[in-house]
């Protein structure tokens, strides 16, 4: 019972901190980005790669890990997805090849083995009878961690604010002297930044392998599907639900079932209540 | 748009050129790689039909083509039923999957539909890992019997089915019906004003293209003799919208020739061996920032107006 609790807690705030970034860019800037997971990936990649080949202090690449990979997506958004941002489709498009592009680039100079990425921390919790490596403590303390960090930002900067403007009206933001194009980037770095962190933390304990953005990507879309595409607090709301049930079922039946909620979480909700929980009635 | 002279001259061309092509390459290899060129020109012109007319893009056709391809493969492997009833039951079932995924999403505006079906490949691939008892988990579903032995029996065949389904989909999408779907993608809200069922046309043009995608599976496993979680990758997806975007988006016909020049053109890149992916996303950035419309169906268009 414990053991659900906490796996569900350590797996819902990964969970939400993709949720979060896919439902950002979104929410302002309507690019759908099917890269996101490839910021994961390049996380996770880019840490072991710092630390194995060039022998970078753990918590140093772990920080230079985050500003490249944001880095990363900004250039994206400035090169290929801007002169492209009037068709949805051709977004579409794009972040997917730039996805496939990413997925290649590890497989030729990683090969497809999985590779070990070192904790930031070692050792185990002892907690209420049962063991939780301090790994996962640390990724469930580092996701509450970012996204309140990130709520902060939203709710108390000057560019929290200008980016809840555009996201809330683009047009009218505009005329009031915000820079939607520079807003734009800054939340695909911030997005592709929170993706980075969640692949450093997860990496210890996940196998870290070319193809691993896929699925986090599939489950992110489910997330914010169910929390409401565009909605800052449904994601988080999503990634807890589909966290708790995932890790319910992974303990309770099997591995390989829990991997069938997220998809029909995703079918259900658009069945019952296509906005999600909180979305706006946009969707209909 | 009725069809103009040069249209059917065209037609004619290239449909002699398919006949002809194996008879006069000759060896059993091309055959081979023409047949699965074939396959992908069903697979392309059946994702144009529902996603070039409405304009609603499909992310996950794999998952009509893995349907079929498992069908024929259940079938055949685990119950030895006779393989011409795969061609029967492929797009019966893929069309099941296609409602499964259609009714929820199809009905809401937005990028809903894209990506469930995205998730929805994707999780069969899971899926079929999972029920490896039945599906054979990575390995797949082997010994499938052919449906024909000559191998150019075969590929006369598959191009038989080819002609038959583009000459199905054209028609329909000549006829009021396509005006309808093009109609949906240009301004859905005012479709909806004027008292059309948006949600009946695009769910029911997604069933034909399951349809067709489900049948080009089974001829692809029957061809291969084969069926892995491969079939259902988002790659394979990727693959027909890179084709489709060649030929020309909603001409149907643009669709087949893409897949027939990219098939043929990936064998021709075999050396390349695993940079090919990087070619194949390199051409799709290309053709999205410098020929937004594609290469065969303004060529053809031009053509025509050329002559006429």
């Amino acid at each position: 019972m414990v053991q659900i609790l906490v796996y569900g807690a350590v797996i819902s705030a990964i969970y939400a901190m993709l949720a979060v970034g896919f439902t950002l860019i979104f929410g302002v800037a309507r690019i759908l980005n099917l890269a996101h997971g490839s910021f994961y990936a390049l996380g996770a990649y880019t840490v072991y790669a710092l630390t194995t080949n060039a022998n970078v202090p753990l918590w140093l690449a772990a920080i230079l890990t985050v500003l490249l990979v944001a880095a990363f997506g900004v250039g994206v958004e400035r090169v290929l997805v801007r002169p492209l941002r009037r068709s949805m489709l051709a977004v579409l498009l794009i972040t997917l090849a730039v996805s496939l592009m990413v997925e290649q680039v590890l497989l030729l100079t990683f090969g497809s083995e999985a590779r070990n990425v070192p904790s930031l921390v070692s050792g185990t919790y002892h907690f209420a009878g049962v063991d939780i490596g301090a790994q996962r403590v640390l990724a469930l303390v580092g996701g509450v961690v970012i996204l309140v960090g990130l709520w902060l930002f939203m709710q108390h900067t000057r560019l929290g604010s200008a980016i809840l403007a555009i996201s809330q009206d683009a047009e009218a933001a505009q005329y009031m002297g915000i820079p939607s194009d520079r807003i734009y980037s800054i939340v695909m770095g911030l997005s592709a930044g929170i993706a980075a962190a969640a692949g450093i933390l997860v990496a210890p304990f996940q196998s870290v392998i070319p193809s691993m953005g896929l699925l986090p990507l599939v489950k992110a879309f489910a997330i914010v599907v169910v929390g409401g595409l565009g909605s800052i607090p449904g994601s988080i709301v999503g990634a807890l639900l589909l966290g708790y049930s995932e890790t319910i079922i992974a303990f309770k039946v099997s591995i390989e079932w829990s991997q069938i909620v997220s998809v029909a979480a995703v079918l259900l909700t658009l069945i019952l209540r296509p906005a999600g929980f909180f979305g706006k009635r946009a969707a209909f | 748009m009725m069809m103009s002279r040069i249209d059917w001259i065209g037609a004619l061309a290239a449909l002699c050129g398919l006949i002809a092509a194996p008879l006069l390459l000759g060896s059993t290899y091309i055959i081979g790689i023409l047949t699965v060129a074939l396959c992908f020109g069903m697979w392309a012109a059946s994702w144009d039909f529902m996603s070039g007319l409405t304009g609603r893009e499909n992310f996950g056709h794999s998952l009509f083509i893995g349907a079929g391809a498992y069908t024929a493969g259940f079938l055949n492997v685990n119950f030895g039923i006779v393989p011409w009833w795969s061609l029967v039951a492929a797009p019966i079932v893929a069309v099941m999957f296609s409602l499964v995924i259609g009714f929820p999403t199809l009905r809401l505006k937005g990028p809903y539909f894209a990506l469930a079906m995205l998730s929805a490949a994707t999780m069969m691939q899971s899926i079929t890992v999972i029920f490896s008892t039945y599906t054979g988990g990575q390995d797949g579903l082997n010994g499938l019997d052919p449906i024909l032995y000559s191998q150019l029996d075969y590929y006369y065949l598959v191009l038989g089915f080819l002609v038959a389904s583009v000459c199905l989909l054209k028609v329909i999408a000549n006829s009021s019906w396509g005006t309808l779907l093009r109609a949906i993608r240009g301004d859905e809200a005012s479709c909806q004003a004027a008292g059309i069922n948006v949600t009946f046309y695009k769910i029911a043009s997604l069933m034909i293209s399951a349809a067709v995608a489900g049948l080009g599976g089974a001829l692809y496993a029957h061809y291969q003799l084969q069926v892995g979680p491969d079939l259902f990758t988002v790659i394979l997806s990727i693959n027909i919208i890179i084709m489709v975007y060649v030929g020309g988006m909603g001409s149907i016909y643009g669709p087949v020739g893409g897949a027939i020049l990219l098939s043929v053109l990936t064998e021709a890149l075999r050396g390349l061996s695993e940079y090919r992916l990087w070619v194949y996303t390199l051409v799709l950035i290309f053709i999205l920032f410098f020929m937004p419309n594609g290469l065969i169906a303004p060529l053809w268009r031009r053509l025509r107006s050329i002559t006429s």
